[in-house]
């Protein structure tokens, strides 16, 4: 299989298609037991409020995996996603949505690659939090 | 307390893994992803796979336990309560298939202080049963609070 983007459709600066999905309780919870990470940080409420949240948080990896979910849906190929690299800097709490995205930055001709600034966003309360950014990925486009 | 950078370059036992389909159909129900290639095995031989594939961030099924012989060890001195995870990276050689069995060593490559916080970062290389390289895995854990006088 190959991507299904392909190198001479793309430019620096194009956004891929945007994902958003409503964080759930149960999801988390699912999360938790196909992981085998059980910290009690993502499942039980007073456990997180002692540590200082108002509830409990999803793992920054459920929230990496719907970024890759978006890279991989966007580039068409499991294969093509060559690497990822990410930076978790805010909390999501469970009825967020989140939405992942990307935008590429540089284009390799020779080797037909793409490199991306990737982030997931999410609004609360009116403020605009990034539970991802500062990240990257590169990917493999036909 | 902060934590015993003595560890820093400390190896940590190999871990074996086998990707079963129903583990990859339970990470594929709990991140809600439904694309033909992870969830079908036809489909996934119709796209040049040997079998169905697990999605990119499936390795920390295994990570969950190459990490926790870092976090666990009593050397260490790490309070698992304090940490959050701050940094993972993956770079894929190829994407895992069901029916895979590979194996991981982690290694603690750093411990950086950063004004109160440490930052751990764990490294390990995955291979298959070939020894082939399959993918790298790089997670830095904060270790909040620990880093101060």
């Amino acid at each position: 299989m190959t991507a299904q983007v392909d190198f001479d459709d793309v430019k620096v600066g194009d956004e891929i298609p945007v994902r958003s999905k409503v964080v759930k309780r149960e999801d988390v919870k699912a999360y938790a037991d196909a992981s085998g990470d059980q910290n009690p940080l993502h499942q039980d409420d007073s456990f997180a409020q002692m540590v200082g949240f108002p509830g409990i948080i999803a793992h920054g990896m459920f929230t990496m995996a719907h970024l890759t979910s978006t890279l991989t849906g966007w580039v068409g190929d499991p294969a093509a996603l060559k690497s990822v690299d990410v930076q978790f800097r805010a909390v999501v709490y469970m009825d967020d949505t989140i939405e992942a995205g990307g935008r590429i930055t540089e284009l390799d001709p020779d080797a037909r690659t793409a490199k991306l600034d990737v982030w997931v966003r999410l609004e609360r309360d009116g403020v605009t939090e990034y539970p991802i950014k500062n990240s990257t990925a590169e990917v493999q486009l036909a | 307390m902060p934590l015993n950078t003595q560890l820093i370059g400390k190896t940590y036992d190999e871990i074996e893994f086998a990707v079963e389909r129903d583990r990859v159909n339970q990470f594929l129900d709990a991140i809600g992803d439904d694309t033909p290639v992870f969830r079908d095995p036809e489909a996934a031989k119709a796209a040049g796979y040997a079998d169905q594939v697990a999605p990119p961030t499936f390795i920390t099924v295994i990570q969950t336990m190459t990490s926790s012989q870092v976090v666990l060890d009593k050397e260490l001195g790490l309070d698992y309560s304090r940490v959050v995870h701050g940094v993972q990276s993956y770079a894929y050689e190829r994407p895992l298939v069901v029916g895979d069995v590979i194996s991981a060593t982690p290694r603690l490559t750093s411990i950086e202080t950063r004004r109160s916080n440490e930052f751990l970062t764990i490294e390990s290389e995955v291979h298959d049963a070939n020894g082939e390289l399959v993918l790298t895995a790089r997670s830095t854990l904060i270790s909040r609070g620990t880093g101060g006088p």
